[in-house]
């Protein structure tokens, strides 16, 4: 595995090859990515990592065409990256990767590179292996990477966690204010935008947008989180706090007709500029949330080698039951086996 | 855990995607992770992507009679980028008489109307497998 980081990292001639497939490793055994943590804290990290969801069919795949049209013409030389999701199916665990054909024209760019994933029976919108996939993407000298979901719609909003800033995209015909109300996904996009700005509705769907926004308390006076003191929040928490309180930003745009997209980049570059500190603060605690995770991950498998099966198990269970030993005290007597092997 | 990954595409002009589509959908539904990328693309649009996409196989379909050009630069471009080792399989209408030269270039298997689902899951499997255990002892 080694020699492909140092292949995706050299820039040469196979190095978006040997990302993919240090992705494709990432993919099949997320537990891996820990592997990787020796040295990762010297990876390049893109700059900005925008993730995109939204329901099924409101064009988010041609949004992100879009984007790295206009990010192009922008940035001449930038590498940019798309993870795209897709659903697996879960009856043959097969899938159709189907995000990729709407942004074929960036084919023959070499500097954008575009890595579909099947979300492999995982919920919320992802795949197990994303987080090691961003790091890939990262690794290999992507600028700006796009995370698009498995378009689920309501309260598949794990790319929150994940990414720097949410975008959800809306699009005329998929119902009124009051389903929009029900969505999870309300509460956690930082700019939303209304697809499909050619199409009849578009300024209806805008209007209801901004009034379900503003019913929810995201427009004006902030609710504060009472259940928690703010001293003891967590990062995710505060990141909640602070999307009730800050107004989000609305885009009209058309992927299509080529509407509202240059607005929409300085939209998402200007959002990013102003959360700059927070999107810094909010990485550095999900390293260190998944190398603690990691680090008790090995402990406890450490421990479980040694817990035994079958006839030594069963021998240990009954002196739990029997009270011969507590479970505290066992667990140590475990963990001092473990490290003397 | 999923089978391999394998690209799908149409190269040239032609655009009858019935085939590339019901390929796809087998494939997806004999556990595949299939990456369509459409109709109407060039060899090197569809080298790029499947490079990017770390595919095992590619599987091109073609029903303008343009194959022994167009597959013989799938197979030209793929050398180039040092990913000989991407089966490359086709279908369409592709003459009996053209087959034998195809495979003499590189293309793994040539699927024809008529052919059984169950004939192109096997060989698309031996060939991934194949594959595999080539690249395990590298």
């Amino acid at each position: 595995m080694r020699h492909l980081v140092a292949q995706a990292q050299s820039g040469g001639i196979g190095a978006v090859r040997a990302a993919s497939r240090l992705i494709s490793l990432l993919e099949d055994d997320p537990t891996i990515l820990p592997e990787l943590f020796g040295g990762m804290g010297k990876w390049p990290e893109p700059r900005m990592i925008v993730g995109v969801t939204g329901a099924p069919g409101v064009g988010k795949s041609s949004l992100v065409d879009s984007l790295l049209v206009a990010w192009r013409k922008k940035y001449l030389t930038s590498r940019l990256g798309v993870l795209a999701v897709d659903p697996s199916s879960p009856f043959t665990g097969g899938a159709v990767l189907g995000d990729r054909v709407r942004m074929m024209q960036h084919a023959n760019d070499e500097n954008i590179f575009i890595r579909s994933l099947a979300s492999r029976g995982h919920l919320g919108g992802l795949t197990l292996g994303i987080k090691g996939a961003v790091r890939v993407m990262g690794l290999v000298g992507c600028d700006i990477v796009l995370i698009e979901t498995v378009g689920v719609g309501q309260s598949e909003v794990e790319v929150a966690g994940v990414a720097d800033m949410t975008l959800i995209a809306l699009a005329p015909g998929g119902g009124d204010g009051i389903q929009m109300l029900k969505a999870g996904l309300m509460e956690a996009g930082d700019i939303f935008v209304v697809n499909k700005a050619d199409r009849e509705g578009a300024d209806k769907l805008l209007a209801e947008l901004s009034a379900t926004l503003a019913l929810i308390g995201r427009s004006h006076a902030p609710t504060e989180l009472t259940a928690v003191a703010p001293d003891e929040m967590t990062l995710s928490q505060r990141a909640a706090m602070r999307r009730r309180k800050s107004k989000p930003f609305i885009f009209k745009a058309s992927a299509h007709a080529g509407i509202g997209i240059d607005e929409l980049v300085e939209g998402l570059e200007g959002w990013s500029r102003v959360n700059a500190e927070e999107i810094r603060a909010r990485r550095d605690e999900a390293i260190r949330d998944e190398v603690r995770k990691a680090i008790l991950e090995s402990a406890r498998r450490k421990v479980d080698n040694v817990l035994g099966h079958n006839g030594h198990f069963s021998e240990k269970v009954e002196n739990v039951l029997a009270g011969r030993i507590g479970v505290s005290a066992l667990a140590e007597q475990l963990m001092r086996t473990a490290t003397q092997q | 855990m999923p089978k391999a990954r394998v690209l799908i595409g149409k190269p040239g002009l032609d655009g009858h995607d019935r085939g590339a589509k019901y390929v796809t959908h087998l494939l997806r539904d004999a556990g595949y992770e299939v990456i369509y990328t459409g109709i109407r693309r060039s060899p090197e649009q569809i080298v790029n992507a499947a490079v990017q996409e770390d595919v095992a196989a590619i599987g091109l379909s073609l029903l303008s009679g343009a194959h022994n050009v167009l597959f013989k630069k799938v197979i030209d471009l793929l050398k180039e980028k040092g990913a000989e080792d991407i089966i490359v399989f086709g279908g369409g209408t592709i003459p009996e008489k053209d087959i034998a030269g195809l495979k003499a270039m590189g293309i793994k298997a040539v699927f024809t109307p008529g052919t059984s689902a169950e004939t192109i899951l096997k060989t698309l499997e031996t060939l991934i497998n194949e594959r595999q255990d080539k690249l395990a002892t590298a």
